[in-house]
Parts: structure tokens; sequence; C-alpha cells
């Protein structure tokens, strides 16, 4: 088995401009998925304490980003970051006390985020300028034709140790499988925009189907799922993520965001179940 | 055997204002279809003269085309009011221009992502002719606060009090008779997951189901465990019962809007399929 040929040396990699976000808020209540009435934090800003490799549920949360959250007040400039930034992209921290400090992005919400080695994390804050180091967007298989790759940057795809099996398939390891009844949020949005929510809004779901252990920064397969062209249900396509927000007792609809990097028939792929798919081992994130 | 009882001495009529839209697109005009071809999208915002309630809703070359006039008021805070009051079935007068002095009736609501909210407003074929862009509608809202005193676990959305004497389902062993077209499963629901309920709609993805093969504008359909009490999510044992407000849509995970008229336990219904579940049937258009 081998690793599958890419067109990683024909990517450019570009400098685009990113700044930490504030939280910002409608002052209203939002209502969970019990009925009950919310304010929770999670969105935008610094959470210094959970991070890429910890559980995704057991936060007083609601789409809890972990790490960074970096967006760009300018919104033509907000969107090219929202498309350029790849998984595995290598971020530095240009202003504020934290400065030079080396991240890379883990997933993608509404803003990009980023994991910062601890000490980075402990003294960010919202107004920080950085750089992101998108490379990635245009990532093709050579002998794959009918797989894309999303906001998967050559580095994530070396990390996942992908291989080409005997039978010319690619053999990904995966923490999870979702069923495609779960898919909600994010569906019918582009491949590359923010991700696509598994509705796990409700204790008793997760339980039921056997996600309490379930990882940000998780490699997860999505069933019935087509990532290709867009977001949607198509019978026998499969979509590959990672795991980039979490949180329950969330809005109804919502939940764990899961950001599309591969997606194409099923039959293309060989799944492997392994303990340590996920980008924090991948990515070698710093403590 | 009774038809349900609604609480509408409690509910108020008021009355809110949208002009006809025009369609709206970007400098780059493609959007993608599901198998990477670029297109053009055409059918929402405007005036459609080609399709209305009890039309196809595949089929035509069209993004989720929307039936009739489509309005919106022209500030967003407004708009997002004249989104959450306007219910299915309430009456509309049109205000200004060549049609003014003529009514039409709500079919629907459609929003599509980051871009626009629409009511969508059917008129008869000779005021649909003459209404332009810019014209100014009046819809007498009626329906938001709408309950059914027998079946409280039930959650009314967009639905007209006009719509539910039409439709008029009946209460049987504690339970809702009510008519749909069909039943569908929950991974049908695409673009709109998440959604706040009352406001606009949720997309029906064509391949998801195969019962969704001959599904017209206008159609009641009920989607089974999926809730949409405050918003729309995945839910087991409960029911969502919707109206198809525009046609299918190439893009993935997008196809017919549907907004959202009812919700509550699967325990609260007992549904039965029947074509006739359509709006041009049922409020006579």
């Amino acid at each position: 088995m081998s690793a599958p040929r890419t067109n990683a040396d024909r990517l450019v990699e570009i400098g685009v401009q990113a700044e930490v976000a504030h939280p910002t808020h409608s002052g209203t209540y939002a209502v969970d998925s019990y009925g009950r009435p919310i304010i929770l934090p999670g969105m935008a800003g610094v959470v210094a304490n959970a991070r890429v490799g910890d559980l995704v549920f057991p936060w007083a949360a609601d789409h809890l980003e972990p790490g960074v959250s970096a967006g760009n007040a300018q919104r033509d400039r907000y969107q090219a970051l929202q498309f350029l930034a790849c998984i595995g992209n290598v971020v530095r921290v240009v202003t504020g006390p934290a400065a030079g400090a080396e991240g890379r992005v883990t997933g993608k919400h509404a803003f990009v985020l980023v994991d910062f080695p601890q000490d980075a994390l402990d003294i960010l804050a919202p107004g920080d300028v950085l750089l992101v180091r998108a490379i990635g967007q245009g990532l093709r298989f050579l002998d794959f034709d009918d797989v894309a790759a999303r906001s998967c940057s050559p580095a994530l795809l070396d990390g996942m140790d992908v291989e080409v099996t005997d039978d010319n398939r690619l053999r990904v390891k995966i923490a999870a499988e979702v069923p495609a009844f779960m898919m909600g949020a994010g569906l019918g949005m582009s491949s590359e925009w923010a991700n696509c929510d598994v509705m796990f809004t409700r204790r008793e779901v997760i339980e039921r189907l056997g996600f309490e252990r379930v990882r940000l920064g998780d490699v997860v397969a999505m069933h019935d799922q087509d990532h290709r062209y867009g977001r949607g249900y198509r019978a026998g396509m499969l979509a590959i993520g990672v795991v980039a927000h979490g949180g329950h007792g969330g809005i109804p609809g919502h939940g764990m965001g899961v950001a599309t990097i591969l997606s194409g028939p099923r039959a293309r792929f060989e799944l492997v179940h392994a303990d340590g798919a996920n980008i924090r081992n991948h990515l070698s994130l710093a403590a | 055997m009774t038809h349900a009882a609604i609480n509408d001495g409690e509910l108020l009529r008021t009355a809110l204002v949208g002009d006809v839209t025009s369609p709206v697109l970007g400098v780059n005009p493609y959007d993608v279809t599901a198998d990477g071809v670029p297109f053009v999208p055409v059918g929402a915002g405007g005036i459609c003269y080609t399709v209305a309630a009890g039309s196809p809703a595949a089929g035509w070359a069209a993004d989720q085309v929307e039936p009739g006039a489509s309005i919106a008021n022209p500030d967003a805070a407004a708009n997002e009011a004249l989104l959450l009051h306007a219910c299915v079935g309430n009456g509309v007068a049109v205000r200004t221009g060549a049609a003014a002095g003529t009514r039409g009736v709500v079919t629907g609501k459609h929003e599509a992502f980051h871009a626009y909210k629409h009511v969508l407003v059917h008129l008869e074929r000779d005021a649909l002719e003459a209404v332009v862009p810019g014209d100014r509608f009046v819809v007498h809202a009626m329906g938001r606060g709408m309950n059914v005193p027998e079946l409280p676990e039930l959650t009314c959305h967009s639905l007209g009090p006009e719509l539910w004497a039409a439709w008029s389902p009946e209460l049987v062993n504690e339970r809702l008779r009510a008519l749909v077209t069909r039943v569908l499963a929950p991974e049908v629901v695409g673009m709109g997951s998440g959604r706040v309920s009352g406001a606009t709609s949720v997309a029906l993805q064509s391949g998801a189901d195969a019962a969704l093969d001959g599904l017209r504008i206008g159609d009641l359909v009920a989607v089974r465990d999926w809730d949409a009490t405050y918003y729309t999510g995945y839910h087991e044992d409960r029911v969502t019962i919707g109206v198809v407000a525009t046609g299918d849509s190439p893009v993935l995970g997008n196809g017919a809007a549907t907004t959202i008229l009812l919700s509550g336990p699967a325990t609260a219904f007992d549904l039965v399929a029947d074509e006739g579940a359509n709006l041009a049937r049922l409020l006579d258009l």
C-alpha cells in the first residue's frame, strides 16, 4: 500500500489576514432541545480550557469552538478567509503579547478555528491579529477523479496516513460513523463553508447512538452524504470530516459540527476504526 | 368525530406590509448542481407566471421557483416580523399599482441562506399579470399564537385559521386526524434544519425518500421523527407537518422549500394520506 498521489506540489500558499473574533449576542434567549431558554458561551473569542482532543459533550456550551475563533471584520476578506483556510494550515500570531506563537487550523464554523499551545491560549485576546498560511483548496487525487478534497491541507492528508489499498480504495482511519438522518444545519451550504451539524442536542440520542466518547478533532465518516459540490443527502455517497465544534443541550437541528475534508462514492473508501483518529495526533498539535 | 377547534377567539388580526420583490444575483451568477455543473439560478424573487399551487415541484429549469408574487418588507427587522406573522391562508390586499384593490392569499414562505426571506402570495390571473415589482401588498396576518385547546401538545406555526378551516382536521380518540399527501422520512430535511420554526422554510432533499415522487407545490406533507416546536430538528417520535412552498432545487442539500404548519408528538396525530391535501383545492385557488 502507498499514499495516494495528489497535486500537492502544484498548490499555492497564501498569507491571509485574520483576527481573534469577539463574541457577539442578540440580547435574547435561544431555546434548547428540551424547550428551555438558554444563553450559553462557545462561539467566537478564545476558549482556553476546551481544546482539540477533548471530549465533545461534557461542556455547558452551545456551538463550542475550541481554542481561538478567527474572523475578519471586512465581509469580503472574511469570505476569502472562510474559503481559503484549510484544516492543518499554519497560523501565526502577529500582534499582542502572544505575537510569534504558532498554531494550526483545526476546523471551520462561522469562524476559522485555530489551536495554539496552552501558554499562547492563556494570553490571546479578541482583536489580536493572526496570519493564516492558507494552502489546500484545489487539492486533487490524481488517481481518484471521483473523490473530492475540501478544506484539507496536504499536511492533514499526510498526517492522516491515508493509503491506497490493493483493490484501489482509499483507506481512511476514522473514530466514528454518522447516519444520514442525524445530519442537520449545514446541509445545502458550500462544501468549503463552515461545517455540517450532527444533531446531537439531547443526551439520550448521544447515548442511544454511542457517541458519548467522541472528541473534538476526531475524523468521522458520514454515510449517504455527498459533500463534493455542496452538502446533501445522496444514497451510496460518503463524506469524511473533522469534528470542529461541540457542546450539547443546544438548539434543535444543530449540535456537533463536522467540517468536510473528503467526499466520494462509498465504494471508493475503506473505513478503519482507529482510537487515535484525531487531528491532535495527525497534526502533532503542541500541548 | 368532531372538527378540532382552535382558540380563534384569542387571535389578533394585524396588518403587515410587503412589497413585490425583484430577483437578485451576484456578479458571478453561477451556482453549482449536485453533479458539479454550473447553472444560473432562476425562480426566486419577483413574479412567476408559470407555476402555482398544484403545479409539480420538480421538472422546472429553476431553483426553488416561487409561485405567484414574492413579497418582502424593505426594512430587515420589519421583514422578520412579516415573515413571522404571515400565515398560510391569510388574506392579502394589493394596495398600490395597476392591480390595487385586488386580493390574494399567502401560500408559503421561503428563505435562502444569507440572501433573502420572502412571503409568497397567490393572485388571480388578471391581478398577477398586472402587478409589478415595488407594488405594495398588505397581509392581514392571523395565526401566530394559534393552538388546539384539546391537544395542547401541538404547536402551530404559519398556519392561518383560514387554512385550518379548509383543512378541517378532526378529533378522533384524542388524536388529530389530518389529511396529508405523504409521510416522509427524517433524512429528507436538508437546508433549514436548525432554523426558527415559525419564520420561513426547510428544504426537502430530492432523492432522500421515494415518497417525494410526484410532489406538488401546495402539498401538505408530514415528516416523521422531526420536531418544530421552537426550532426544526431531528426528534424521534415527533411529527412535523408543512406545506410545499416552492419548486425543487438542483443544489445539494436543497429541494422544495416547505413552510412549517404544525408539530407535536407522533401519538397526537392520526395521519391520513390523501392527494387532495393541496392548497389549490383546499383554498380553491
